[in-house]
């Protein structure tokens, strides 16, 4: 089992929803409204008057064979503009019930 | 989720509710009436006293004095004025505009209730006369007839004014002008007198002559029959064999000593149409209804009536009201479509991309239709204020559409998916777009809070474009995002045909871009040099207006298409020779001015049931007034005023004539007249102020460009007079009753009874025939009967003298007054009021009279110092709005800079085409305030949110300045484009909203150009000062820390 954290802006919801839902995975935990930067050039999303974009941030436990596939087609679909900064990290899940 | 956010993800109920406001918009649009000003209650009342038999000074001191210092103590009076004159009392209360009438009349009757009881006992009750609106009448017909003439007034009666009374709306139709007829019976007096007979005693057989009486019923077998007498005359013919006495045993009959006359009364208003006599019809409407509704029904029926009528008689329209509605509103409906189509041409010049025009044009009929709906809902009607409210409105609406389309479409540019770009696009500009509609609220909520005339004039405007511009606000949030994010495309493929178009534009675009960036970076390190060349500036542009370039005026004169002109020959002048003097006029106009199309005048006396014409216009037997009403004004080239003036030339060669008034507009309404001023001479000796105001008459007749000169008090009407000496009354037997009746009943004659005919009732009035009341010996040799049966003449009981009456006394504001008013035509208000004080100077005026100047200038005082405040008030709220905005009293202060830029450019416009500064002009400065300083909402705003991402100042007054050119010059122009058409109209009315336009354009354009510089500059100025001072503050507390620390 892993975890996938995939922190991308707001607007993408849909089309990173609908990369999971390809791969079946049905589960996952979220935050709507989450602020960030990027290391290097990465727009910031502080949400605020200067800043208005956000983030939203998902965490998922899949299968280990899963996590190929969809960070393939998340890659996919962040190289389709520089500006998509989808950005996604991959942790060993010890346990879970 | 915030606004823009829903609303992009729910595309549908986005529309939807968008579709149903469109529709909910065009069903009160279908419903809204069509009519030229808003719903204006009056503000005058009238209180009329009668009290018989008293002089014009009796009635001054005993009716008027003490009505009017009663009435004096109702609350909001503005002003108070009086005529006394013989038998008649009139007390004019003025009071502010925009009160409720009826709580005001309450009171005035309560006052009068109080002040009766000290009125001369033989006072009449003071009668309340509230003016209105209403009573200016719809539609105004002529009817001439040749040989129908006598029988007229029946005719129109019954076949004109009844049908027309029957339309909806219609309040009431009265004829004036047509002869009614009325059955004279001429005596011969030199007859009466060998028969021994009076007159009274011929109205008394003739009285006895004619009568029906009943003489109760009769039982014939088994029927009961009433028994009747119908004496009463079937033709006034029956009248010459009445038995008037005997004379030496032969009987007399009534045509032995009369003359039966079967035709009109004698003394009449006579009316002319285009030189055939005739009579008018004046249709007045019901209190609310609609005028132009009421005048199509009036024209739709007019031929119809015309088929009944007898050949010979023939209806023309006069004066219609709602021709110049209708084309008044056509024309003002011709420049929304015109500025709707600039303001298109403008979006996609700067967008280049149909999409986005589409939607950012979207947004108009969205807004203006929401309109009709408040429009709907409070009554309100389609009329010059609301309809250039719309005007104005265009070109704002589109604004806050563009700066959010503008920013997405870069969003996209850059990357971003439509979606997002959308969402994100909208973010970052919804504060800075809430804060500038919020600063144009801030302009225009506040006019519909002005006391006054204005007031009425100006709230319908300040809620027509509060509500359109929060509606467009609403759009941009909304509508507009989620429109881009459906419709924009990241790249969208341009035709070939279109690049050719598009593609140079496009080039210039982006070198003006650059320039222009060049120009800021060049200026912000030229901070004085900018700033002092800008003040010069500002400085110079002023100097028309100081140095009187510029002149000033109320409301501005409109060319409605008639023109009023009334002229006097000396007073006691006979109908006869005034109407000659009057036809006269009629055929040397008629071939000098081609632009006429109609003329009316009336000569004459109106009768005294005419209470409309005996109240509100001047007649008199030497009095003739004229309407004349032009053509179209697009089938001439004169205007009226110049035809004004060309006439007023032609009336001054008339040696008869002595006192004329000729003015463009004619009193139709309220506004749009030429203005007048007013010397106003208060003093209470007669003399005195006589030969005051005929030396101000004299200096202010000379001065250029008055004309019209009149002096309000009347001259002294010389009429005869007989004394009767009371001691030969006594011996005779006689009193002052009786000879006074004797001589009424023959020279204005006696109603002795009515002719009927067809359910009709006519006087029979019997008098002396016209020939033998002609001269003082006539009324010296009129018989007087005493209780004897002795007739002695009247020169045997006392003397015929002529004599003069003293005039009507007028007061304002409880003081004897007389006006000298003249009407400006040629010159500008301030320059008259200027020429006139320098005149009043000249004038030896002794210490108990007092002058003042009135009339237009004292309205135009009141309405600029309402508007002064408002000005005020509208550029405190402005700051307050920008203020909270941006947490700072800095920026703001830096944005406000471009209102006295817009100022220049306001004086510079007015004074290159030659405008004057009026109200219209004020009201557009206001607005000016509002959108100039949107302008630099924009960019400022921008530039704060470069410099929160990091930026340097220089660069983020550059870059910033670069990116918001394109949004800041559109919606400007889309502001100037959008007015144009109401500036360079020529339509009727257009004189009203020009100067508003030209003021708006000239100052928005002046100030858009300067402001682009000035404002980055100044930012630059105190943003370095206070980074600078920043660290000055930084600097002192890293010393005193590190002093703190070295003391530790």
């Amino acid at each position: 089992m892993k975890s996938i954290f995939i922190s991308f802006d707001q607007a993408y919801y849909d089309q990173v929803q609908a990369i999971l839902s390809i791969n079946h995975v049905r589960g996952f935990s979220g935050w709507e409204s989450v602020i960030g930067r990027g290391s290097v050039t990465g727009e910031p999303h502080f949400g605020t008057h200067a800043w208005p974009a956000l983030n939203t941030a998902i965490i998922t436990i899949v299968t280990d064979e899963k996590v190929k596939p969809i960070l393939e087609e998340l890659r996919e679909l962040n190289a389709t503009s520089e500006r998509m900064g989808i950005r996604a990290f991959v942790w060993n899940i010890e346990d879970g019930m | 989720m915030s606004l823009y956010e829903s609303s992009v993800r729910k595309p549908v109920m986005t529309s939807i509710i968008f579709i149903a406001v469109v529709i909910l918009g065009l069903f009160s649009y279908n419903k809204l009436p069509i009519d030229l000003l808003p719903k204006i209650e009056t503000n005058t009342i009238m209180v009329m006293t009668t009290y018989d038999g008293a002089s014009a000074s009796d009635v001054e001191t005993n009716v008027t004095r003490p009505l009017e210092s009663s009435l004096n103590t109702v609350s909001n009076l503005k002003n108070i004025k009086s005529t006394s004159k013989e038998n008649r009392s009139i007390i004019t209360m003025e009071f502010d505009y925009g009160l409720d009438l009826n709580v005001v009349t309450n009171d005035i009757r309560n006052k009068l209730d109080l002040v009766k009881s000290y009125m001369p006992s033989g006072a009449g009750n003071p009668i309340i006369f509230k003016l209105s609106t209403d009573m200016i009448p719809v539609i105004m017909l002529s009817a001439t007839a040749n040989q129908s003439l006598p029988a007229l007034y029946k005719i129109l009666d019954t076949k004109v004014s009844n049908p027309l009374a029957r339309i909806n709306g219609v309040g009431s139709v009265s004829i004036s002008g047509a002869p009614q007829r009325e059955i004279q019976v001429y005596v011969d007096p030199i007859k009466l007198e060998a028969y021994h007979m009076t007159v009274e005693a011929l109205a008394q057989y003739i009285r006895m002559e004619n009568l029906n009486t009943p003489a109760g019923s009769m039982d014939v077998g088994s029927d009961t029959y009433a028994l009747r007498v119908e004496g009463q005359f079937k033709d006034p013919s029956e009248m010459n064999k009445i038995v008037v006495g005997n004379y030496n045993g032969k009987t007399v009959f009534l045509s032995d000593v009369a003359v039966i006359s079967d035709k009109h009364e004698e003394r009449m208003q006579e009316s002319f149409t285009n030189g055939v006599q005739g009579a008018s019809i004046i249709v007045q409407k019901q209190s609310g209804a609609n005028t132009v509704q009421i005048a199509r029904d009036v024209k739709k029926m007019l031929p119809e009536i015309q088929k009944s009528l007898p050949t010979d008689v023939k209806l023309t329209i006069i004066n219609d009201t709602s021709d110049n509605i209708i084309r008044t509103i056509d024309s003002l409906a011709e420049t929304v479509i015109y500025a709707l189509l600039f303001v298109m041409i403008v979006v996609l010049f700067f967008l280049g991309r149909w999409r986005a025009t589409v939607i950012i044009i979207l947004t108009i009929p969205i807004s203006l239709i929401a309109a009709f709906i408040y429009l709907a809902l409070t009554g309100g009607t389609l009329n010059i204020i609301s309809l250039s409210s719309l005007s104005l409105a265009i070109g704002l609406v589109v604004d806050d559409a563009i700066v959010v389309l503008e920013n997405i479409t870069t969003h996209i540019e850059r990357g971003s998916r439509p979606k997002t770009a959308a969402v994100n696009g909208t973010n970052e500009v919804g504060l800075s777009i809430i804060a500038s509609t919020l600063t144009i609220i801030a302009v225009f909520l506040p006019l519909t809070m002005v006391p006054g005339m204005a007031g009425v004039m100006f709230s319908q405007l300040g809620w027509m474009v509060t509500i359109i511009i929060t509606v467009s606000m609403i759009c941009a949030l909304t509508l507009t995002p989620m429109l881009a994010s459906q419709l924009l495309r990241l790249d969208p493929k341009r035709s070939k045909g279109f690049n050719t178009v598009y593609g140079p534009i496009e080039r210039l675009l982006d070198k003006l871009d650059e320039k222009y960036a060049q120009l800021v970076n060049w200026a912000v390190r030229h901070k004085w040099i900018v700033i002092i060349s800008a003040s010069l500036f500002f400085i110079t542009s002023i100097i028309p207006l100081a140095v009187g370039w510029v002149g000033t005026e109320n409301f501005p004169a409109q060319d409605s298409g008639f023109v009023s002109a009334v002229v006097e020959l000396p007073v006691g002048t006979r109908m006869e020779i005034t109407k000659d003097v009057c036809q006269k006029l009629y055929t040397d106009w008629k071939k000098k001015y081609p632009e006429i199309d109609i003329i009316n005048f009336s000569v004459g006396q109106a009768s005294s049931k005419n209470i409309f014409g005996s109240l509100f216009s001047k007649n008199s037997s030497n009095v003739g007034t004229f309407t004349l009403r032009l053509v179209n004004l697009k089938m001439r080239t004169r205007s009226a005023f110049a035809i004004t003036d060309s006439i007023r030339n032609d009336i001054k060669v008339i040696p008869e004539i002595r006192k004329s008034t000729v003015t463009a507009g004619g009193g139709m309404s309220m506004m749009g007249g030429q203005s007048t001023l007013d010397v106003e001479i208060y003093g209470y000796d007669f003399a005195q102020t006589d030969k005051v105001a005929a030396e101000i008459s004299k200096r202010v007749s000379k001065i250029h460009g008055l004309a019209n000169t009149t002096v309000s008090r009347e001259e002294y009407t010389p009429e005869y007079q007989v004394d009767f000496d009371r001691e030969k009354l006594a011996l005779n037997g006689l009193n002052i009753a009786t000879a006074s009746n004797y001589l009424n009943n023959r020279i204005n004659g006696i109603t002795a009874s009515l002719y009927r005919e067809d359910g009709e009732e006519y006087s029979i009035v019997v008098g002396y025939a016209p020939k033998y009341r002609q001269s003082i010996e006539d009324v010296e040799n009129i018989m007087i009967y005493n209780n004897q049966g002795q007739a002695i003449r009247v020169k045997d009981l006392g003397t015929v003298v002529e004599r003069y009456t003293p005039p009507t006394i007028e007061r304002k504001n409880r003081q004897r007054i007389i006006t000298v008013s003249s009407t400006v035509s040629g010159t500008t208000l301030d320059k008259a009021v200027n020429d006139i004080k320098a005149e009043l100077k000249k004038v030896d005026i002794p210490s108990d009279i007092t002058t003042t100047i009135a009339g237009s200038f004292k309205d135009q005082q009141e309405s600029f110092g309402d508007l002064g405040a408002l000005l005020m008030i509208i550029i405190l709220l402005v700051f307050v709005v920008m203020a909270s905005q941006f947490e700072s009293v800095t920026y703001p202060f830096i944005i406000m800079f471009s209102i006295p830029f817009g100022i220049s450019g306001v004086v510079l416009a007015l004074w290159l085409t030659g405008s004057t500064f009026n109200v219209m002009t004020f009201v557009g400065v206001i607005m000016l305030v509002g959108i100039v300083v949107k302008n630099g909402i924009v960019m400022v705003d921008y530039i704060n949110l470069n410099r929160e991402r990091g930026n340097g100042i220089i660069r983020a007054v550059v870059t910033g300045g670069k990116s918001r050119l394109r949004p800041v010059l559109m919606t400007s122009l889309t502001a100037i484009l959008g007015m144009l058409p109401l500036a360079m109209s020529h339509g009727q009315g257009a004189e009203m909203w020009k100067p508003m336009a030209v003021t708006v354009i000239g100052g928005l354009t002046v100030s858009t150009m300067l402001t682009l510089i000035v404002v980055p500059t100044i930012y630059t100025l105190f943003a370095a000062s206070g980074v600078k001072r920043q660290h000055k503050k930084q600097k002192r507390q890293a010393i005193e820390k590190a002093m703190s620390i070295e003391n530790k």
